[in-house]
């Protein structure tokens, strides 16, 4: 459907203004926006993902892809909700309390979009309790947090800690990731699971994804 | 540093041979405050806490060279303060810097801060100055002049993902922010010397360069860091703990002879990368084993990483990266113990 038509192309080499205009050309040539994802921005954005971790592309070039993938989605968005088209799962992404940066979650943020899954993008220096609202009314999958300062570690730890005092950890697959975080890290916290980088977040976000549809059907 | 570590670290920049590896680690704020028993906000605000912290970690390890040694730091705060960056503080957390340009073409009206004068930057010197007799008298100099990149500013002042992209959709803008930024730093860093004539080292860090292409590095990294690595000190020494494969080769030619770099390379890479021309500060991992592991944990990692290096020289045996929060005494010993005996 999305071959020959340059839309992935355009996604990978971060042209966000040729992916709109190759995305309008697909919705009027009648290709369904769930396909447009599927078959355009989903496959693009694992070469871009591979580029990245084979060490072709770096950080500009990857937020230039994300950049492409979200004005997509800005096209996207509206017609989806309309079809009443189901995300893979739906994600609450945020950097935690006291930490500013946000190159990692935004990096995330568009990885994860563009893999079909439904993001509510926080923001950044996210208090726990904006976190337990957030769920409380999106009814995520999965939650990731986001930390670049080592400092800011222990703020996972303290979302973590909230959504156990709020009675709903249960509900929820929380990921972590960010430049001092690892897997050890991870597993001290209690977190369910750890993404070594944007790419690995939205393999990570599928394997938890699966894991919440297992537990709903059984 | 005192006058023995310092010229051991000149012997390992020449790359002479020395009986014993040396040890040593990048203090500051996220280690050294709680290490001594202080609280992150009145270590930084009490020049009493900030020396006893120091000298507490010169007299616990006095095999190690700390480096730069008695760093008169704000955070992330020092630099951006002085471009008007708001500081933000809390009691026990690092401070963080607010954004000052929310677009590319705000560079337009940056202006280059007087290091005399602006921001936090009279207070980093003055501390110094303050504590300059202490420091001597327990035998240790003022040796580095230290300083955040320009890259690393730039992307305070923009925040990162906004720089980042500016990279690719504004060169000639960031091209300008960074002019601005390495215009600063020159003079910040001739400051310092002025203000401390026993300056003889640069300390730059700068993670940014390690998220750019070689090519993007060439155009946005070089040029700058190579103006500010030309000042005529004798140890030029960059701290870029992100992954730095992409820019490694190019750094014997900006200057850099001692570099500190993170935990995705090994020794014998980053040897071959650099052409065995620079000093490395590496690097067992600083979280998982040195903070969280055991005296074991950190004695078979220094192991692991040593036993295969058949060339030692230019080598200090560190962390990769600088000293995380919640290293326990007993770990740096480990270190110190392991380098001796492997």
């Amino acid at each position: 459907m999305c071959e020959g038509s340059g839309l992935r192309e355009a996604i990978i080499r971060g042209d966000a203004a040729a992916a709109v205009s190759e995305t309008r050309k697909l919705l009027d040539q009648s290709v369904k926006p769930v396909d447009i994802i599927s078959d355009g921005v989903t496959p693009a954005m694992a070469v871009v993902g591979r580029l990245f971790e084979n060490g072709e592309c770096f950080v500009p070039e990857l937020l230039m892809a994300a950049r492409a993938t979200k004005d997509i989605f800005q096209i996207l968005r509206p017609l989806l909700a309309e079809t009443n088209a189901r995300p893979r799962a739906r994600v609450i992404l945020g950097t935690v309390r006291g930490d500013l940066h946000d190159i990692g979650k935004n990096l995330v943020a568009a990885m994860l979009e563009g893999g079909g899954f439904e993001v509510t993008d926080l923001g950044v220096d996210v208090p726990p309790e904006r976190f337990i609202a957030a769920q409380k009314e999106k009814q995520a999958h999965i939650v990731g947090l986001s930390a670049l300062l080592t400092s800011t570690l222990p703020a996972m730890k303290a979302v973590i800690e909230a959504f156990g005092a709020a009675g709903i950890r249960d509900q929820v697959k929380i990921m972590v990731g960010g430049a001092p975080v690892t897997k050890r890290f991870a597993d001290t916290i209690g977190a369910d699971g750890y993404g070594e980088n944007a790419i690995a977040s939205v393999d990570l976000a599928g394997n938890l994804a699966g894991e919440w549809k297992d537990k709903e059907s059984s | 540093m005192n006058d023995q570590q310092w010229n051991t670290l000149l012997s390992v920049i020449r790359g002479e041979k020395l009986s014993t590896l040396p040890s040593g680690f990048i203090i500051d704020s996220p280690w050294l405050p709680k290490w001594a028993g202080h609280k992150i906000l009145d270590y930084l605000t009490d020049d009493r806490f900030f020396l006893e912290a120091n000298l507490k970690a010169v007299r616990t390890f006095p095999e190690v060279m700390f480096m730069p040694g008695f760093w008169s730091e704000y955070g992330m705060c020092t630099e951006p303060s002085a471009f008007g960056a708001v500081s933000i503080w809390e009691e026990d957390e690092f401070p963080f810097a607010k954004r000052v340009l929310h677009s590319a073409v705000e560079v337009e009206r940056l202006d280059r801060p007087n290091p005399r004068k602006d921001g936090l930057l009279p207070f980093a010197v003055k501390r110094l100055q303050h504590l300059e007799p202490e420091i001597r008298n327990a035998g240790h100099q003022i040796r580095f002049a230290v300083a955040r990149g320009p890259l690393n500013i730039a992307s305070f002042l923009m925040g990162a993902t906004e720089f980042m992209t500016a990279l690719k959709t504004d060169q000639e803008l960031m091209g300008q922010l960074l002019t601005i930024t390495t215009d600063f730093l020159v003079d910040w860093i001739a400051y310092q010397r002025e203000c401390f004539p026993s300056i003889d080292g640069i300390l730059l860090l700068d993670d940014m360069v390690g998220f750019i292409s070689r090519r993007d590095f060439e155009a946005f990294g070089a040029p700058y860091l190579g103006r500010i690595f030309s000042a005529d000190v004798t140890v030029k020494f960059f701290h870029n703990d992100a992954p730095c494969k992409a820019c490694a080769p190019l750094l014997p030619d900006i200057g850099v002879n001692l570099l500190n770099f993170g935990v995705q390379h090994t020794l014998m890479d980053m040897k071959a990368w650099t052409g065995n021309k620079i000093t490395l500060l590496g690097n067992i991992p600083p979280r998982d084993v040195l903070a969280a592991g055991t005296p074991a944990d950190v004695a078979r990692a220094v192991k692991a990483m040593l036993q295969p290096l058949e060339d030692r020289s230019r080598l200090i045996v560190s962390c990769g990266g600088g000293m995380p929060p919640g290293v326990p005494t007993e770990n740096v010993e480990a270190l110190i113990s392991a380098v001796i005996e492997n």
